[in-house]
């Protein structure tokens, strides 16, 4: 956990929120977070964070849409999206990544795989 | 037309040509056989003719030769000489009626003027021979005229004859010229006839057989939509083409059904999986609260230094509260199963609903406080007792409540029960709330199992999207109905309507 990154969390269920927020903090992360799919966009192009963690079932805009719009944007491409789903199933593993997802973690999170997978994304 | 009628047309017609050519052939025959007898029977009566011609011209010679040598001489005949002159006359006479018998009727005329003078002549001749030896009987007989007489008769006759035979002749010849081009023509007709016949009785049958066949491999590839109708057979052809338009029409209704059967059962896995893939959705969101909090106060309490309290006891509740919800979840799910798959059973009882509403209205009390709710409840009175299960309309009750609480807040929650009017035993319990209400396309769906009216909903209300599936389940085997009205912003009303009696749904419907 030597590095600390930016991360944007992006997750509607507070408890949830709350707990990765807590939980990647302890990890040395910096962590923002975003309740729906469009504060996301938003919150991507503002602080260009270096990593977006996504729940797909969002208000607003949900996190497949969020997604696609962040990959068709040449500002905020760049930035890699992992998404967080409770959709375990592998169709949904699909549309993630087709959606323009970098990764793809179910919930209940590994933790530590998460940890791995920010690494590697956020490799230089 | 059908086959057989076909078939039996062509024979008869056949048949009739046949027996045509037969009978002009016996006619043929039979005028052959005509000509042949009319040929004879001049040719015997020429002979005939000649044959007297020549007896009298040797009679008449003999009795001149005796008339000259009675008058010179003194000559006598004796008995024999006698006799034989009278059988020879009676031979010309045989001859002469035998001439008879072959003239026929158009010749009578003539045979009879030959007999009368044939018979006088031969009289003359008779009384002359046997006269001759009486010497004072004085006989002329030089005197020729009643031979030539009878020559010229009898000459008359075969010229008669003759004429006759060669009219009746030109008349048989032309019967058999007749007879034979009949025969001919009737010969070549009925070969043309039969190999037409059968050259159109075998297309026919080629071009039936044919559309029969290209409708069986239409059926045996699968199209069994296709019709064989270009059968103009109302028999035999056209039965085998309507069973065969049958058979194709049951095999599709059998296709049809196995088919729906298997969309059905197709539907039903769909669905399953549908509902496997958001069991497991929903019990990896409370769990990952679970696990996630779990794992981050197990990693605290391995840290140095001072622990929150406080927070640690936050955090252990979010755990049993995700807990429970992961329960209820589970609860909810198996009565839902419990209900698809038809175990679930009523336990009938009788009980007063007033009292029933007031229990669930008091254990929810707390949570109407938390969201600063006004619950206002009508007058259950004149409500019947019912005999229905209780512990579901607890239950239904129980969620309808909560669910109202759920979605609003600082509020008014209404419960209002009535008899329904013109129904006797049916009763109307209804929860009217003034929070965020739903659309058009949201109430519709939202009876329906893991639908809520937002996605969100669940993260910021908490709920399976369970409940009201499992509601709507109770009330209509409880032998009634739930129905919702709403507008946004300005609030939800679900109406149950349950009879006193699950019997009594059944004796309304």
């Amino acid at each position: 956990m030597s590095e600390s990154k930016h991360v944007l969390l992006v997750e509607d269920n507070e408890l949830n929120r709350d707990m990765m927020v807590r939980r990647l903090s302890r990890a040395g992360h910096r962590v923002i977070t975003a309740a729906d799919g469009q504060e996301a966009l938003d919150k991507m192009h503002s602080e260009k964070p270096d990593v977006v963690l996504m729940d797909m079932n969002l208000p607003v805009l949900d996190g497949w849409s969020a997604s696609r719009q962040a990959k068709d944007d040449d500002a905020i491409k760049g930035i890699p999206i992992i998404a967080l789903t409770a959709h375990a199933m592998d169709a949904d593993r699909e549309n993630a990544l087709e959606a323009g997802c970098n990764d793809y973690a179910t919930k209940p999170v590994d933790f530590p795989g998460l940890l791995i997978k920010i690494k590697k994304l956020t490799r230089r | 037309m059908s086959l057989r009628r076909r078939l039996t047309l062509s024979l008869v017609t056949i048949l009739i040509l046949f027996a045509v050519n037969v009978g002009t052939h016996f006619w043929g025959s039979y005028a052959r056989n005509e000509s042949m007898e009319a040929y004879r029977d001049s040719v015997l009566a020429a002979q005939l003719s000649t044959e007297i011609e020549q007896l009298l011209e040797a009679q008449r010679q003999q009795i001149l030769v005796l008339a000259t040598l009675r008058e010179t001489t003194d000559d006598q005949l004796d008995e024999a000489e006698l006799e034989q002159a009278e059988q020879a006359i009676a031979v010309i006479n045989d001859k002469i009626r035998r001439l008879g018998r072959l003239s026929h009727s158009v010749m009578e005329i003539q045979f009879e003027q030959l007999w009368e003078s044939s018979n006088n002549l031969l009289q003359n001749w008779l009384e002359f021979y046997r006269g001759y030896n009486d010497a004072t009987l004085q006989k002329d007989m030089d005197n020729p005229l009643q031979f030539l007489e009878t020559s010229q008769r009898l000459e008359e006759l075969e010229q008669r004859q003759a004429f006759i035979a060669q009219q009746r002749a030109t008349i048989i010849d032309r019967t058999i010229a007749l007879t034979d081009r009949i025969t001919v023509i009737g010969f070549f007709s009925s070969i043309f006839l039969t190999a037409t016949l059968g050259f159109f009785l075998v297309r026919y049958t080629n071009t039936a057989l044919k559309s029969l066949k290209t409708g069986t491999e239409r059926f045996g590839s699968g199209d069994l939509n296709y019709r064989i109708d270009n059968i103009d057979d109302t028999g035999e052809l056209g039965d085998l083409a309507g069973a065969f338009n049958d058979m194709s029409d049951k095999l599709r209704n059998a296709i049809y059904d196995v088919r729906s059967a298997r969309d059905a059962a197709d539907e039903a896995n769909d669905a399953k999986s549908i509902f496997l893939a958001n069991v497991s959705h929903e019990l990896r969101t409370p769990l990952n609260a679970i696990i996630g909090y779990s794992e981050m106060l197990h990693d605290e309490m391995g840290d140095s230094g001072e622990i929150n309290r406080q927070q640690f006891q936050q955090d252990l509740y979010k755990i049993i509260k995700s807990g429970r919800q992961l329960l209820t979840l589970i609860d909810d799910i198996l009565d839902l199963s419990k209900i698809e798959t038809g175990k679930m059973s009523l336990h009938c009882e009788t009980f007063q609903p007033a009292e029933l509403l007031r229990q669930v209205v008091e254990a929810l009390a707390p949570l109407l406080r938390d969201n600063f709710n006004e619950l206002k409840i009508g007058d259950f009175s004149q409500l019947p007792t019912l005999y229905n299960d209780a512990g579901k309309f607890r239950q239904i009750f129980t969620n309808l409540l909560s669910n109202a609480n759920k979605f609003t807040e600082q509020g008014y929650i209404s419960l209002n029960g009535r008899n329904v009017p013109g129904r006797e035993g049916w009763v109307e319990i209804s929860v009217h709330d003034t929070g965020i209400g739903m659309n058009e396309e949201q109430q519709s769906r939202v009876f329906d199992a893991f639908v809520q009216a937002d996605s969100s909903t669940s993260a910021n209300y908490g709920g399976t999207g369970l409940g009201l599936a499992i509601c709507k389940d109770f009330c209509e085997l409880m032998g009634g109905d739930i129905s919702v009205t709403s507008e946004v912003g300005v609030g939800s009303t679900f109406t149950v309507l349950l009879p006193a009696d699950p019997e009594l749904a059944h004796a309304d419907a």
